[in-house]
Protein backbone atom coordinates (compact mmCIF):
# COMPACT_ATOMS: atom_id res chain seq x y z
CA UNK A 1 0.00 0.00 0.00
CA UNK A 2 3.06 2.31 1.08
CA UNK A 3 4.59 2.43 -2.68
CA UNK A 4 1.23 3.27 -3.94
CA UNK A 5 0.48 6.33 -1.76
CA UNK A 6 4.28 7.71 -2.84
CA UNK A 7 3.32 7.15 -6.83
CA UNK A 8 -0.28 8.90 -6.06
CA UNK A 9 1.06 11.35 -3.97
CA UNK A 10 4.04 11.67 -6.85
CA UNK A 11 1.08 12.24 -9.21
CA UNK A 12 -0.61 14.91 -7.13
CA UNK A 13 2.59 16.96 -6.66
CA UNK A 14 3.33 17.03 -10.36
CA UNK A 15 -0.34 18.00 -11.20
CA UNK A 16 -0.95 20.98 -8.33
CA UNK A 17 2.94 22.15 -9.67
CA UNK A 18 1.91 22.17 -12.92
CA UNK A 19 -1.49 23.84 -12.47
CA UNK A 20 -0.17 26.49 -10.25
CA UNK A 21 3.41 27.52 -11.42
CA UNK A 22 3.82 26.54 -15.48
CA UNK A 23 0.39 26.94 -16.79
CA UNK A 24 -1.70 29.99 -15.93
CA UNK A 25 0.61 33.04 -17.35
CA UNK A 26 1.73 31.18 -20.63
CA UNK A 27 -0.55 28.77 -21.33
CA UNK A 28 -4.22 30.76 -20.54
CA UNK A 29 -2.69 33.49 -23.15
CA UNK A 30 -1.38 30.74 -24.94
CA UNK A 31 -4.71 29.23 -25.69
CA UNK A 32 -6.60 32.33 -26.64
CA UNK A 33 -3.31 33.22 -29.29
CA UNK A 34 -4.08 29.84 -31.05
CA UNK A 35 -7.93 30.64 -30.74
CA UNK A 36 -7.03 33.83 -32.48
CA UNK A 37 -4.51 32.38 -34.72
CA UNK A 38 -7.12 30.02 -35.93
CA UNK A 39 -10.22 32.23 -36.25
CA UNK A 40 -8.79 35.63 -37.40
CA UNK A 41 -6.19 35.06 -39.29
CA UNK A 42 -6.94 34.72 -42.85
CA UNK A 43 -5.75 31.30 -44.39
CA UNK A 44 -5.43 32.44 -47.75
CA UNK A 45 -3.27 35.17 -46.99
CA UNK A 46 -0.01 32.41 -46.59
CA UNK A 47 -1.50 29.99 -49.05
CA UNK A 48 -0.86 32.29 -51.67
CA UNK A 49 2.62 31.90 -51.71
CA UNK A 50 2.13 28.47 -51.80
CA UNK A 51 1.61 27.95 -55.63
CA UNK A 52 3.38 25.54 -57.91
CA UNK A 53 5.07 28.55 -59.25
CA UNK A 54 6.16 30.38 -56.70
CA UNK A 55 9.85 31.04 -56.07
CA UNK A 56 11.53 28.77 -53.67
CA UNK A 57 12.35 30.82 -50.87
CA UNK A 58 9.07 32.42 -50.69
CA UNK A 59 7.81 28.99 -50.93
CA UNK A 60 10.01 27.41 -48.24
CA UNK A 61 9.22 30.19 -45.90
CA UNK A 62 5.96 30.31 -46.29
CA UNK A 63 5.73 26.54 -45.57
CA UNK A 64 7.15 27.39 -42.30
CA UNK A 65 5.05 30.25 -41.91
CA UNK A 66 1.45 28.20 -42.40
CA UNK A 67 2.96 25.46 -39.67
CA UNK A 68 3.46 28.02 -37.17
CA UNK A 69 0.69 30.03 -37.61
CA UNK A 70 -2.16 27.83 -39.48
CA UNK A 71 -1.50 24.65 -37.97
CA UNK A 72 -2.23 25.03 -34.60
CA UNK A 73 -5.39 22.44 -34.86
CA UNK A 74 -4.14 19.20 -35.89
CA UNK A 75 -7.11 18.76 -37.91
CA UNK A 76 -5.63 21.34 -40.37
CA UNK A 77 -2.44 19.65 -40.59
CA UNK A 78 -3.47 16.57 -42.63
CA UNK A 79 -5.30 19.38 -45.66
CA UNK A 80 -2.98 21.68 -45.86
CA UNK A 81 -0.41 18.70 -46.19
CA UNK A 82 -1.67 17.35 -48.55
CA UNK A 83 -3.00 20.38 -50.29
CA UNK A 84 0.63 21.72 -50.63
CA UNK A 85 2.30 18.61 -51.98
CA UNK A 86 -0.47 17.84 -54.16
CA UNK A 87 -1.84 21.50 -55.95
CA UNK A 88 0.62 23.66 -55.12
CA UNK A 89 4.25 23.93 -54.30
CA UNK A 90 5.23 20.51 -53.88
CA UNK A 91 6.95 18.20 -51.76
CA UNK A 92 9.80 19.96 -50.62
CA UNK A 93 7.78 22.82 -48.94
CA UNK A 94 5.11 20.22 -48.10
CA UNK A 95 7.46 18.21 -45.70
CA UNK A 96 9.24 21.79 -43.99
CA UNK A 97 5.44 22.70 -43.44
CA UNK A 98 4.98 18.48 -42.23
CA UNK A 99 8.36 18.86 -39.89
CA UNK A 100 7.96 22.38 -38.75
CA UNK A 101 4.01 22.59 -37.29
CA UNK A 102 4.28 20.59 -34.26
CA UNK A 103 7.51 22.06 -32.99
CA UNK A 104 6.55 25.98 -33.34
CA UNK A 105 3.13 26.39 -33.03
CA UNK A 106 2.41 28.93 -30.31
CA UNK A 107 1.14 26.45 -27.54
CA UNK A 108 4.28 24.02 -27.82
CA UNK A 109 6.73 27.28 -27.76
CA UNK A 110 5.22 28.88 -25.13
CA UNK A 111 5.10 25.86 -22.95
CA UNK A 112 8.02 24.91 -23.36
CA UNK A 113 9.87 27.84 -22.74
CA UNK A 114 7.81 27.51 -19.53
CA UNK A 115 8.45 24.35 -18.36
CA UNK A 116 12.31 24.10 -19.37
CA UNK A 117 13.48 27.01 -20.12
CA UNK A 118 13.74 29.61 -22.71
CA UNK A 119 17.19 28.53 -23.71
CA UNK A 120 15.27 24.93 -24.62
CA UNK A 121 12.45 26.80 -26.69
CA UNK A 122 14.56 28.75 -28.70
CA UNK A 123 16.51 25.89 -29.70
CA UNK A 124 13.65 24.03 -30.74
CA UNK A 125 12.46 27.13 -32.89
CA UNK A 126 15.60 27.44 -34.56
CA UNK A 127 17.02 23.78 -34.96
CA UNK A 128 13.06 22.76 -36.23
CA UNK A 129 13.01 25.94 -38.74
CA UNK A 130 16.89 24.94 -40.22
CA UNK A 131 16.36 21.50 -40.18
CA UNK A 132 12.87 21.10 -41.85
CA UNK A 133 13.76 23.58 -44.50
CA UNK A 134 16.78 20.97 -44.65
CA UNK A 135 14.88 17.65 -44.59
CA UNK A 136 12.41 19.68 -47.19
CA UNK A 137 14.96 20.16 -49.74
CA UNK A 138 17.19 16.99 -49.56
CA UNK A 139 13.63 14.82 -50.20
CA UNK A 140 12.81 17.71 -53.01
CA UNK A 141 16.25 16.16 -54.75
CA UNK A 142 16.03 13.01 -53.80
CA UNK A 143 12.29 12.60 -55.55
CA UNK A 144 12.72 15.16 -58.21
CA UNK A 145 11.89 12.45 -60.88
CA UNK A 146 9.29 10.71 -59.72
CA UNK A 147 7.33 14.41 -58.50
CA UNK A 148 3.50 13.96 -59.60
CA UNK A 149 2.26 16.38 -61.94
CA UNK A 150 0.45 18.21 -60.13
CA UNK A 151 -3.03 20.40 -61.08
CA UNK A 152 -2.92 23.75 -59.89
CA UNK A 153 -6.54 25.29 -59.94
CA UNK A 154 -5.90 28.96 -60.20
CA UNK A 155 -8.33 29.29 -57.71
CA UNK A 156 -6.68 27.43 -55.01
CA UNK A 157 -4.06 30.31 -54.77
CA UNK A 158 -6.15 33.04 -55.74
CA UNK A 159 -4.57 36.63 -54.13
CA UNK A 160 -6.78 37.25 -50.72
CA UNK A 161 -5.83 39.92 -48.43
CA UNK A 162 -2.86 40.37 -46.36
CA UNK A 163 -3.77 39.63 -42.73
CA UNK A 164 -5.71 42.53 -41.27
CA UNK A 165 -3.90 45.19 -39.00
CA UNK A 166 -6.34 45.30 -36.66
CA UNK A 167 -5.37 41.39 -36.56
CA UNK A 168 -2.37 41.88 -36.03
CA UNK A 169 -2.59 44.32 -33.31
CA UNK A 170 -4.61 42.18 -31.58
CA UNK A 171 -2.74 38.99 -31.69
CA UNK A 172 0.35 41.07 -31.14
CA UNK A 173 -1.04 42.65 -28.06
CA UNK A 174 -2.13 38.69 -26.93
CA UNK A 175 1.69 37.78 -27.09
CA UNK A 176 3.15 40.82 -25.47
CA UNK A 177 0.66 39.50 -22.31
CA UNK A 178 2.20 36.34 -22.87
CA UNK A 179 5.46 37.37 -22.82
CA UNK A 180 5.41 39.63 -19.94
CA UNK A 181 3.85 37.41 -17.92
CA UNK A 182 6.78 34.67 -18.30
CA UNK A 183 10.17 36.21 -19.24
CA UNK A 184 12.56 36.63 -16.55
CA UNK A 185 13.67 40.31 -17.15
CA UNK A 186 14.93 42.24 -14.76
CA UNK A 187 12.75 45.76 -15.32
CA UNK A 188 9.88 42.90 -14.99
CA UNK A 189 10.73 41.36 -11.69
CA UNK A 190 11.65 45.11 -9.75
CA UNK A 191 9.60 46.09 -6.73
CA UNK A 192 7.21 48.42 -7.88
CA UNK A 193 5.23 48.51 -4.31
CA UNK A 194 5.28 46.17 -1.20
CA UNK A 195 2.76 46.20 1.64
CA UNK A 196 1.72 43.58 4.32
CA UNK A 197 -1.49 42.21 5.25
CA UNK A 198 -1.49 40.87 8.92
CA UNK A 199 -3.59 37.51 8.75
CA UNK A 200 -2.27 34.74 11.41
CA UNK A 201 -5.18 32.39 9.90
CA UNK A 202 -2.30 32.49 6.69
CA UNK A 203 0.38 30.43 7.95
CA UNK A 204 -1.45 28.10 9.58
CA UNK A 205 -3.47 27.33 5.87
CA UNK A 206 0.10 27.34 4.33
CA UNK A 207 1.48 24.63 6.92
CA UNK A 208 -1.97 22.32 5.96
CA UNK A 209 -1.06 23.06 2.24
CA UNK A 210 3.04 21.61 3.65
CA UNK A 211 1.43 18.32 4.48
CA UNK A 212 -0.67 17.76 1.94
CA UNK A 213 2.29 18.18 -0.70
CA UNK A 214 5.82 18.37 0.89
CA UNK A 215 8.53 20.97 -0.58
CA UNK A 216 10.87 18.00 -1.81
CA UNK A 217 13.66 19.60 -3.98
CA UNK A 218 15.97 17.00 -4.72
CA UNK A 219 12.64 14.83 -6.28
CA UNK A 220 11.85 18.09 -8.16
CA UNK A 221 8.39 18.24 -5.92
CA UNK A 222 8.33 22.38 -5.67
CA UNK A 223 4.98 22.03 -2.95
CA UNK A 224 2.25 24.16 -3.08
CA UNK A 225 1.60 28.10 -2.09
CA UNK A 226 -1.49 29.83 -0.51
CA UNK A 227 -0.92 31.53 -3.74
CA UNK A 228 -1.00 28.27 -5.80
CA UNK A 229 -3.98 27.18 -3.99
CA UNK A 230 -6.22 30.11 -4.68
CA UNK A 231 -4.89 30.02 -8.47
CA UNK A 232 -6.14 26.31 -9.06
CA UNK A 233 -9.47 27.30 -7.21
CA UNK A 234 -9.86 30.30 -9.89
CA UNK A 235 -8.68 27.71 -12.75
CA UNK A 236 -11.71 25.94 -11.16
CA UNK A 237 -13.93 28.43 -11.39
CA UNK A 238 -13.11 29.54 -15.05
CA UNK A 239 -13.32 26.32 -16.23
CA UNK A 240 -17.20 25.68 -14.92
CA UNK A 241 -18.24 28.84 -16.70
CA UNK A 242 -16.29 28.61 -19.34
CA UNK A 243 -17.56 25.80 -20.55
CA UNK A 244 -21.23 27.96 -21.22
CA UNK A 245 -19.61 31.07 -21.37
CA UNK A 246 -16.65 29.73 -24.10
CA UNK A 247 -18.42 26.23 -25.22
CA UNK A 248 -21.75 27.96 -26.35
CA UNK A 249 -20.23 31.47 -27.37
CA UNK A 250 -20.93 30.54 -31.38
CA UNK A 251 -24.44 30.67 -30.76
CA UNK A 252 -24.20 33.98 -29.55
CA UNK A 253 -22.74 35.73 -26.02
CA UNK A 254 -24.50 34.14 -23.00
CA UNK A 255 -23.95 35.38 -19.55
CA UNK A 256 -21.25 33.12 -18.70
CA UNK A 257 -19.26 34.59 -21.32
CA UNK A 258 -18.24 37.76 -19.38
CA UNK A 259 -18.03 36.29 -16.29
CA UNK A 260 -15.69 33.22 -17.62
CA UNK A 261 -13.50 36.49 -18.97
CA UNK A 262 -13.70 38.73 -16.20
CA UNK A 263 -12.25 35.75 -13.74
CA UNK A 264 -9.41 34.69 -16.39
CA UNK A 265 -8.14 38.37 -16.18
CA UNK A 266 -8.18 38.42 -12.74
CA UNK A 267 -6.95 35.26 -12.36
CA UNK A 268 -3.61 36.01 -14.45
CA UNK A 269 -3.33 39.49 -12.82
CA UNK A 270 -3.06 37.94 -9.37
CA UNK A 271 -0.52 35.13 -10.65
CA UNK A 272 1.67 38.27 -11.29
CA UNK A 273 1.57 39.48 -7.94
CA UNK A 274 4.10 38.64 -5.62
CA UNK A 275 2.21 36.79 -2.74
CA UNK A 276 4.52 35.38 0.03
CA UNK A 277 3.15 33.77 3.60
CA UNK A 278 5.22 34.79 6.60
CA UNK A 279 4.79 35.09 10.60
CA UNK A 280 2.70 37.71 10.62
CA UNK A 281 0.22 37.20 7.36
CA UNK A 282 0.82 37.54 3.97
CA UNK A 283 3.81 39.59 2.19
CA UNK A 284 2.14 41.21 -1.26
CA UNK A 285 4.45 42.47 -3.88
CA UNK A 286 3.47 44.33 -7.07
CA UNK A 287 6.23 44.17 -9.68
CA UNK A 288 6.43 45.43 -13.01
CA UNK A 289 4.92 42.25 -14.23
CA UNK A 290 1.61 42.78 -12.72
CA UNK A 291 1.88 45.82 -13.98
CA UNK A 292 2.52 44.73 -17.68
CA UNK A 293 0.02 41.89 -17.24
CA UNK A 294 -2.76 44.17 -16.15
CA UNK A 295 -2.39 46.78 -19.07
CA UNK A 296 -2.32 44.14 -21.67
CA UNK A 297 -5.45 42.57 -20.23
CA UNK A 298 -7.28 45.70 -20.30
CA UNK A 299 -5.94 46.95 -23.40
CA UNK A 300 -7.28 43.61 -24.85
CA UNK A 301 -10.78 45.11 -24.46
CA UNK A 302 -10.95 48.29 -26.80
CA UNK A 303 -8.59 46.12 -29.40
CA UNK A 304 -11.32 43.36 -29.31
CA UNK A 305 -14.27 45.86 -29.75
CA UNK A 306 -12.56 46.40 -33.07
CA UNK A 307 -13.94 42.84 -34.31
CA UNK A 308 -17.33 41.96 -35.89
CA UNK A 309 -19.08 40.60 -32.96
CA UNK A 310 -19.23 36.73 -34.83
CA UNK A 311 -15.50 37.07 -35.20
CA UNK A 312 -15.48 37.81 -31.36
CA UNK A 313 -17.37 34.42 -30.76
CA UNK A 314 -15.19 32.91 -33.28
CA UNK A 315 -12.38 33.54 -31.31
CA UNK A 316 -13.76 32.90 -28.03
CA UNK A 317 -14.82 29.53 -29.36
CA UNK A 318 -11.85 28.27 -30.98
CA UNK A 319 -9.88 29.17 -27.63
CA UNK A 320 -12.47 27.72 -25.82
CA UNK A 321 -12.20 23.98 -27.90
CA UNK A 322 -7.99 23.87 -27.94
CA UNK A 323 -8.33 24.31 -24.10
CA UNK A 324 -11.60 21.50 -24.00
CA UNK A 325 -8.95 19.46 -26.72
CA UNK A 326 -5.83 19.73 -24.73
CA UNK A 327 -6.39 20.52 -21.69
CA UNK A 328 -8.01 17.16 -19.78
CA UNK A 329 -5.09 15.11 -21.67
CA UNK A 330 -2.90 17.48 -20.84
CA UNK A 331 -3.44 17.13 -17.01
CA UNK A 332 -3.49 13.24 -17.16
CA UNK A 333 -0.53 12.98 -18.80
CA UNK A 334 1.10 15.38 -16.02
CA UNK A 335 -0.51 13.51 -13.36
CA UNK A 336 0.73 10.02 -14.90
CA UNK A 337 4.17 11.54 -15.19
CA UNK A 338 4.62 12.34 -11.77
CA UNK A 339 3.37 8.67 -11.27
CA UNK A 340 5.82 7.31 -12.78
CA UNK A 341 8.66 9.61 -11.76
CA UNK A 342 8.30 7.86 -8.75
CA UNK A 343 9.39 4.43 -9.94
CA UNK A 344 12.58 5.24 -12.43
CA UNK A 345 16.16 5.63 -10.84
CA UNK A 346 17.76 8.50 -11.77
CA UNK A 347 20.61 6.14 -12.47
CA UNK A 348 19.17 4.48 -15.33
CA UNK A 349 18.59 7.80 -17.10
CA UNK A 350 22.12 9.00 -16.39
CA UNK A 351 23.42 5.43 -17.69
CA UNK A 352 22.03 5.63 -21.24
CA UNK A 353 21.49 9.76 -21.45
CA UNK A 354 23.79 11.47 -19.46
CA UNK A 355 26.41 12.59 -21.50
CA UNK A 356 26.18 14.12 -24.64
CA UNK A 357 27.15 10.95 -27.22
CA UNK A 358 25.66 9.75 -30.89
CA UNK A 359 24.17 6.71 -28.18
CA UNK A 360 22.83 8.70 -26.07
CA UNK A 361 20.63 10.92 -28.79
CA UNK A 362 20.18 7.78 -30.69
CA UNK A 363 18.22 6.59 -27.28
CA UNK A 364 16.34 9.54 -27.21
CA UNK A 365 15.18 9.82 -30.66
CA UNK A 366 13.90 5.91 -30.69
CA UNK A 367 12.04 7.07 -27.08
CA UNK A 368 10.16 9.53 -28.99
CA UNK A 369 9.61 7.44 -32.04
CA UNK A 370 8.24 4.69 -30.43
CA UNK A 371 6.02 6.03 -27.75
CA UNK A 372 3.02 8.21 -28.74
CA UNK A 373 2.01 11.07 -26.21
CA UNK A 374 -1.28 13.58 -27.02
CA UNK A 375 0.19 17.19 -28.15
CA UNK A 376 2.26 18.74 -25.18
CA UNK A 377 2.59 16.11 -23.02
CA UNK A 378 5.77 15.57 -24.68
CA UNK A 379 6.83 18.49 -22.52
CA UNK A 380 6.46 17.76 -19.18
CA UNK A 381 7.98 14.12 -20.10
CA UNK A 382 10.97 16.14 -21.16
CA UNK A 383 10.91 18.02 -17.98
CA UNK A 384 11.04 14.71 -15.64
CA UNK A 385 13.48 13.76 -17.80
CA UNK A 386 15.64 16.81 -17.03
CA UNK A 387 15.16 16.76 -13.41
CA UNK A 388 16.05 13.13 -13.17
CA UNK A 389 19.55 14.01 -15.05
CA UNK A 390 19.35 13.60 -18.43
CA UNK A 391 22.02 15.50 -20.68
CA UNK A 392 19.79 18.69 -22.61
CA UNK A 393 21.60 17.05 -26.04
CA UNK A 394 19.61 13.79 -26.26
CA UNK A 395 16.70 15.67 -24.70
CA UNK A 396 16.39 18.12 -27.65
CA UNK A 397 16.70 15.04 -29.63
CA UNK A 398 13.51 13.52 -27.79
CA UNK A 399 11.90 16.76 -28.11
CA UNK A 400 12.18 16.71 -31.99
CA UNK A 401 12.05 13.26 -32.80
CA UNK A 402 8.57 12.86 -30.62
CA UNK A 403 5.90 15.09 -32.13
CA UNK A 404 7.39 14.73 -35.43
CA UNK A 405 7.26 10.82 -35.67
CA UNK A 406 4.75 8.41 -34.44
CA UNK A 407 3.35 5.38 -35.67
CA UNK A 408 -0.13 7.54 -36.82
CA UNK A 409 1.69 10.54 -37.84
CA UNK A 410 3.88 8.20 -40.14
CA UNK A 411 0.74 5.93 -41.66
CA UNK A 412 -1.01 9.42 -42.51
CA UNK A 413 2.23 10.88 -44.24
CA UNK A 414 2.21 7.15 -46.39
CA UNK A 415 -1.02 7.71 -47.09
CA UNK A 416 -0.28 11.10 -49.12
CA UNK A 417 2.52 11.25 -50.27
CA UNK A 418 3.61 7.17 -50.69
CA UNK A 419 5.56 4.31 -48.94
CA UNK A 420 8.77 4.70 -49.68
CA UNK A 421 8.67 8.62 -49.50
CA UNK A 422 7.23 8.58 -45.73
CA UNK A 423 9.84 6.37 -44.56
CA UNK A 424 12.29 8.23 -46.53
CA UNK A 425 10.91 10.97 -44.34
CA UNK A 426 11.05 9.16 -40.86
CA UNK A 427 14.67 8.45 -41.82
CA UNK A 428 15.69 11.65 -42.53
CA UNK A 429 14.11 12.97 -39.51
CA UNK A 430 15.66 10.36 -37.17
CA UNK A 431 19.16 11.26 -38.61
CA UNK A 432 18.51 14.85 -38.06
CA UNK A 433 17.10 15.14 -34.63
CA UNK A 434 20.18 12.91 -33.80
CA UNK A 435 22.25 15.65 -35.31
CA UNK A 436 20.27 18.68 -33.25
CA UNK A 437 20.27 16.46 -29.68
CA UNK A 438 24.61 16.41 -30.77
CA UNK A 439 25.10 20.34 -31.84
CA UNK A 440 22.48 21.47 -28.75
CA UNK A 441 24.23 19.04 -26.40
CA UNK A 442 27.98 20.51 -27.62
CA UNK A 443 26.60 23.88 -27.32
CA UNK A 444 25.92 23.80 -23.84
CA UNK A 445 29.12 21.99 -23.19
CA UNK A 446 30.40 24.87 -24.18
CA UNK A 447 31.52 24.69 -27.63
CA UNK A 448 31.36 27.82 -29.41
CA UNK A 449 28.08 28.54 -31.28
CA UNK A 450 29.73 30.21 -34.66
CA UNK A 451 31.37 26.68 -35.08
CA UNK A 452 28.23 24.78 -34.64
CA UNK A 453 26.72 26.76 -36.63
CA UNK A 454 29.51 26.44 -39.48
CA UNK A 455 29.40 22.44 -38.71
CA UNK A 456 25.64 22.05 -39.40
CA UNK A 457 25.51 24.58 -42.22
CA UNK A 458 28.15 22.43 -43.60
CA UNK A 459 26.48 19.03 -43.14
CA UNK A 460 23.33 19.74 -44.75
CA UNK A 461 24.78 21.94 -47.57
CA UNK A 462 27.12 18.72 -48.36
CA UNK A 463 24.25 16.23 -48.42
CA UNK A 464 22.53 19.47 -50.74
CA UNK A 465 25.37 19.19 -53.02
CA UNK A 466 25.93 15.42 -53.10
CA UNK A 467 22.75 14.90 -53.84
CA UNK A 468 22.57 17.58 -56.67
CA UNK A 469 26.04 15.97 -58.23
CA UNK A 470 24.39 12.78 -58.20
CA UNK A 471 21.36 14.01 -60.34
CA UNK A 472 23.51 16.02 -62.80
CA UNK A 473 25.50 12.90 -63.41
CA UNK A 474 22.21 10.32 -64.02
CA UNK A 475 21.12 13.60 -66.47
CA UNK A 476 24.64 13.53 -68.29
CA UNK A 477 24.44 9.71 -68.62
CA UNK A 478 21.07 9.64 -69.62
CA UNK A 479 21.95 12.40 -72.48
CA UNK A 480 25.28 10.26 -73.45
CA UNK A 481 22.68 7.16 -73.83
CA UNK A 482 20.46 9.24 -76.17
CA UNK B 1 -29.70 21.75 -54.46
CA UNK B 2 -26.82 19.52 -53.13
CA UNK B 3 -24.60 20.82 -50.45
CA UNK B 4 -21.45 19.42 -49.55
CA UNK B 5 -19.44 19.90 -46.34
CA UNK B 6 -15.74 18.93 -47.15
CA UNK B 7 -13.51 18.00 -43.50
CA UNK B 8 -12.31 15.18 -41.81
CA UNK B 9 -14.84 15.08 -39.34
CA UNK B 10 -13.43 17.67 -36.67
CA UNK B 11 -15.22 19.99 -34.57
CA UNK B 12 -14.93 22.56 -37.12
CA UNK B 13 -16.36 20.66 -39.72
CA UNK B 14 -19.57 19.60 -37.36
CA UNK B 15 -20.05 22.98 -36.61
CA UNK B 16 -20.18 24.02 -40.58
CA UNK B 17 -22.67 21.52 -41.19
CA UNK B 18 -24.93 21.93 -38.49
CA UNK B 19 -25.12 25.88 -39.20
CA UNK B 20 -25.73 25.19 -43.09
CA UNK B 21 -28.36 22.92 -42.27
CA UNK B 22 -30.11 25.82 -39.64
CA UNK B 23 -29.74 28.17 -42.41
CA UNK B 24 -31.14 25.43 -44.84
CA UNK B 25 -34.07 25.02 -42.65
CA UNK B 26 -34.55 28.62 -42.29
CA UNK B 27 -34.93 29.54 -45.98
CA UNK B 28 -37.15 26.42 -46.29
CA UNK B 29 -35.35 25.05 -49.44
CA UNK B 30 -34.59 21.54 -50.37
CA UNK B 31 -31.58 20.36 -50.11
CA UNK B 32 -29.26 17.01 -49.94
CA UNK B 33 -26.53 16.68 -47.64
CA UNK B 34 -23.56 14.65 -48.08
CA UNK B 35 -20.21 15.19 -45.97
CA UNK B 36 -17.32 13.93 -47.80
CA UNK B 37 -14.64 12.73 -45.43
CA UNK B 38 -12.05 11.12 -47.88
CA UNK B 39 -8.83 13.34 -48.26
CA UNK B 40 -8.70 12.45 -51.55
CA UNK B 41 -12.20 13.67 -52.26
CA UNK B 42 -11.92 16.28 -50.94
CA UNK B 43 -8.70 17.49 -52.72
CA UNK B 44 -10.63 17.27 -55.89
CA UNK B 45 -11.82 20.46 -55.08
CA UNK B 46 -9.82 23.34 -55.19
CA UNK B 47 -9.33 24.20 -51.70
CA UNK B 48 -6.36 23.98 -48.97
CA UNK B 49 -7.85 24.16 -46.07
CA UNK B 50 -11.10 22.90 -44.10
CA UNK B 51 -14.12 22.63 -43.44
CA UNK B 52 -15.38 23.60 -46.52
CA UNK B 53 -18.66 24.36 -47.81
CA UNK B 54 -19.32 23.25 -51.65
CA UNK B 55 -23.02 23.69 -53.49
CA UNK B 56 -23.92 22.36 -56.14
CA UNK B 57 -20.26 21.69 -56.74
CA UNK B 58 -19.34 25.14 -56.67
CA UNK B 59 -16.83 26.27 -53.57
CA UNK B 60 -18.44 28.42 -51.67
CA UNK B 61 -16.48 29.08 -48.35
CA UNK B 62 -13.20 27.68 -47.20
CA UNK B 63 -11.07 27.03 -44.27
CA UNK B 64 -13.09 29.52 -41.67
CA UNK B 65 -17.22 29.17 -40.39
CA UNK B 66 -19.35 31.55 -42.03
CA UNK B 67 -21.98 33.15 -39.80
CA UNK B 68 -25.20 32.13 -40.47
CA UNK B 69 -26.74 35.21 -41.95
CA UNK B 70 -23.49 34.67 -44.49
CA UNK B 71 -24.80 31.55 -45.27
CA UNK B 72 -28.09 32.31 -45.90
CA UNK B 73 -26.94 34.97 -48.32
CA UNK B 74 -24.56 32.39 -50.16
CA UNK B 75 -27.73 29.34 -50.16
CA UNK B 76 -30.10 32.11 -51.76
CA UNK B 77 -27.41 32.95 -54.83
CA UNK B 78 -27.78 29.66 -55.38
Amino acid sequence: MNWMMTALQGGLDSLVSYLAAHVLLCLVPAFFIAGALAALVPQQSIIRFLGPDAPKWKSYSAAAGAGSLLAVCSCTIQPLFAGIYKKGAGLGPAVTFLFFAPAANILALAYTGVALGAEFATARILLALSFGIGIGMIMAIIFRETDVARVAGAQTFAEGGGIPGKTLLFIGALVALLISGTLKLDFLQAVLFATELPWGGATAIQQTLDRWVPVDEAVGAEGLSLQGAILIALLAAIGVFAWRGLGKVDAGFNRCTPIALGLTILTLVFAALGCKVNDAGIALTVTGRSLAVTLFCLALIPLARRFDPWDVQQWLWESGRFVKQIFPLLVVGVFLVGVIRVFIQPEWIRMVAGENTVLANLAGVVFGVFMYFPTLVEVPIARMFLSLGMHPGPLIAYLMADPELSLQSILITAAIIGKLRAWTYVGLVALFSTVSGLSYGAWVDGTSSWLLAGVIGGFIALIIGTLNWIEAQRKTLEEVKA
Amino acid sequence: MIIKILGSGCAKCNRLEQLTREAVAELGIEATFEHVKEMDKIMAYPIMTTPALVVDEQVKVAGRIPSKAELVGLLKAG
